[in-house]
């Protein structure tokens, strides 16, 4: 039992043992502060890159904006009353009088009614939904899950 | 020994991984400290930023484009880095420059100024010219480049029709500031605000980075087409009439909507800066709204369907007409100066006999006389969204200058000022079962891509619906015995011609010139329209019935086609299936 007690003294007394103890924590510290700096780092390099995308892409929107701007005028210019009546009367066309109109019931004809130029789907929010997995917290997630499988089993 | 050795080893090695791991870090922190890496991504710093939102745009109500954006481009220089003048100046003449305005901006400039604004609004066309110079003469070896030029791309008002509709649409300044017209009267939702603001440098603050909404964009009640169809007819009327002016309003009198509405003269709004030639004086923008005039015989309409409503006359009551009637004391004649023996209320219509007219508003006493001529809007603005719209003036009895002669004069339009726009109103109970509409132009707006329609607003119903039906009937058939050139051949219409002195500013009237005026509306049993045609001063002819009823009936004759409207025989035999 002595000789036991003896050698577990020897070696946890040893110095080399005791130093090598210390440097490992040591390095097990630099390389977590030195992993934690480099994560930084990339997030850093990220998040300018995706900064940077970000202000080009405006700039990009900005243009194509007015691009589409001018090319809605320019084309209103060419269709415009005046436009339209030139080629009409150059392609032969005359205004129609009373006269020349024959008017014809047609089933379930709808008159032409004035333009709705509401954008197709625009229920949907002006800005961009950030799913919730990007933003909910584990505890969020299963409160989250754990109230959708509640009301889930409720349904009769 | 040995054991030292293992120490030793273990120093050195936990000491070059240290070293190594401090470098590593050192590394790390020094280069998201350094000028480099600063200098890319701006940290802490803060930079001006101009945000140009689009103005929102106008369009008629079938979704063509009345009023759009283009780009334009502000030209500046950077004083700083010492730019080559004459080649600037060369290069600034060759892209098509007004030189002697880039002078005098250059003149303007302080004496330490860094940049300064050579030119704006310049038109794409001379800015790419601009720009394909300066990139020919990029790194020219002797100086002579033109690096120091530079180039702000935003939005200028741009319409597409030129001037059509332009005494309704008004028009925008290059302050962006919205004049007349819709352009003034929605100018705080058309109008996107510039924004000049300081904003991070920082890429990674880019989400920081304002949105600036875009300009509300607009839909008009107005039909271009019929629009352009009554601008032609009206430019066409004051040639053969000889007018000095001419007006045309056409509203659906269900629901308000102005459908066209013109008056001249008519400016090219790409070419606003004209205003003061082509409006010199006191010359109304839109004489529609902003021009009140003694109307004359169309307000008989009014004064008769206020008579008959209040019980005060019946279509079939006679009256006999000696020529004269004295009213305050004052002698009321025809406008013919004729007697017209007996005649019922329809044939007074239909000769739009002064003196009976004179009868039915006395017979009626001025205090119910007043009092629907007040419901009909008479004296008050009508609130269409349109600027600078006037109210015309209702004297009453009370009113210091208010005298009893008006009572017989007003009932046949003398001595009470409108505009167009009042007298649509007021005749569109008439057409619309007694209810009387608010007129607007704005049909619907669109914000985050929803669009909120107008609604329909009734401001007030001054007569039954009977009574309405009556006066509507009263009015065709008037017009079918006179055998009326507002008539159309298939549809029954209602309307009443309006022959008028125009007062002279020291008093009395003015022998040579007069005001023609017509107000129909139609098919008599379903109105889809009401039309009021004013020409001022013709000199082809004195009678309303001669130089303006007739283009009342190209203006129906117009809007039957562009409206899908049948012929009465036609829709009726439909309605029948």
């Amino acid at each position: 039992m002595n000789n036991v007690t003896q050698i577990v003294q020897k070696v946890r007394q040893a110095p080399w043992r005791v130093q090598r103890q210390w440097i490992g924590l040591f390095l097990v510290a630099l390389v977590l502060m030195a992993m934690v700096a480099g994560l930084y780092l990339n997030v850093t390099v990220g998040a300018t890159l995706a900064g940077r995308e970000t202000i080009s892409l405006q700039a990009t929107i900005t243009t194509n904006q007015r691009v589409n701007a001018d090319s809605e005028t320019q084309l209103a210019g060419l269709t415009s009353v005046e436009a339209m009546q030139q080629r009409a009367e150059t392609m032969g066309f005359q205004p129609a009088s009373p006269d020349d109109i024959t008017y014809v019931a047609v089933a379930g004809y709808v008159p032409q009614s004035a333009v709705d130029r509401s954008t197709p789907g625009t229920n949907a929010p002006a800005v961009p939904i950030i799913l919730p997995e990007y933003t909910e917290s584990w505890f969020d997630y299963f409160m989250n899950q754990q109230a959708s499988s509640a009301s889930a089993g409720g349904q009769p | 020994m040995k054991q030292r050795l293992h120490t030793w080893r273990y120093l050195s090695t936990a000491f070059l991984l240290a070293v190594l791991g401090i470098a590593i870090l050192v590394q790390i922190v020094r280069i998201q400290n350094s000028p480099e890496v600063a200098s890319v991504i701006d940290q802490g710093n803060y930079v001006w930023k101009d945000y140009y939102p689009p103005r929102g745009e106008i369009y008629d109500r079938h979704g063509s484009l009345l009023a759009g954006n283009k780009t334009v481009y502000e030209i500046g220089l950077d004083l700083t880095v010492n730019p080559d003048m004459p080649t600037v100046m060369l290069a600034l003449q060759m892209s098509g420059l007004d030189l002697d305005e880039v002078n005098y901006r250059i003149s303007l400039a302080p004496v330490n100024a860094q940049y300064i604004i050579l030119d704006d609004f310049v038109s794409t066309d001379k800015a790419k010219q601009l720009m394909t110079l300066q990139e020919a003469a990029y790194g020219d070896p002797t100086g002579k480049n033109l690096d120091a030029i530079y180039f702000k791309a935003h939005y200028a008002r741009s319409y597409p029709e030129n001037d059509l509709a332009s005494n309704v649409l008004g028009f925008v300044t290059e302050d962006n500031h919205g004049y007349l017209g819709i352009e003034e009267k929605y100018d705080n939702i058309l109008a996107g605000i510039p924004v000049r603001m300081l904003v991070p440098a920082d890429p990674r603050r880019a989400t920081e980075y304002p949105t600036i909404p875009p300009g509300q964009t607009i839909i008009l009640t107005i039909d271009r087409e019929i629009q352009a169809a009554i601008e032609k007819i009206l430019d066409q009327a004051l040639v053969s009439t000889n007018a000095s002016s001419g007006t045309i309003v056409v509203m659906d009198p269900r629901s308000g909507e102005i459908l066209a509405m013109s008056s001249t003269p008519r400016l090219n709004l790409n070419d606003y800066q004209k205003i003061t030639t082509v409006f010199p004086g006191e010359t109304p923008f839109n004489r529609a709204i902003s021009q009140a005039y003694e109307p004359g015989s169309v307000s008989k309409i009014l004064t008769m369907a206020g008579a008959l409503d209040s019980g005060a006359v019946k279509p079939d009551t006679v009256f006999f007409d000696e020529g004269y009637i004295l009213v305050g004391g004052f002698r009321i004649v025809n406008w013919d100066g004729g007697a017209w023996g007996y005649q019922d209320m329809t044939g007074c219509l239909a000769n739009s006999l002064n003196v009976c007219l004179a009868w039915v508003s006395s017979k009626m006493e001025s205090e119910s006389f007043y009092s629907y001529m007040q419901r009909f809007g008479l004296g008050h603005a009508t609130g269409i969204d349109l600027a600078q719209e006037t109210s015309g003036r209702l004297k009453i009895p009370g009113d210091g200058d208010w005298r009893p002669v008006e009572l017989g004069t007003n009932a046949f339009g003398q001595g009470v000022s409108v505009t167009p726009i009042q007298m649509v109103v007021a005749a569109s109970a008439l057409a619309n079962d007694g209810k009387m509409v608010y007129p607007h132009v704005l049909y619907a707006q669109i914000q985050d891509g929803k669009q909120s329609n107008t609604r329909t607003q009734i401001v007030g119903t001054p007569i039954s619906a009977n009574t309405a039906h009556t006066i509507s009937e009263m009015l065709a058939n008037a017009l079918e015995t006179e055998s009326s050139a507002a008539l159309v051949p298939g549809y029954r219409i209602a309307g009443k011609t309006g022959t008028a002195q125009i007062p002279l500013a020291g008093g009395g009237y003015d022998e040579n010139d007069i005001n023609a005026s017509f107000i129909g509306w139609g098919p008599v049993n379903d109105p889809r329209f009401i039309v009021y045609v004013w020409l001022e001063k013709p000199q082809s002819n004195r009678a309303a019935s001669v130089v303006a009823a007739p283009i009342f009936k190209q203006v129906v004759e117009k809007l039957v086609v562009l409206m899908d409207v049948p012929p009465d025989a036609v829709r009726l035999q439909m309605i029948g299936r």
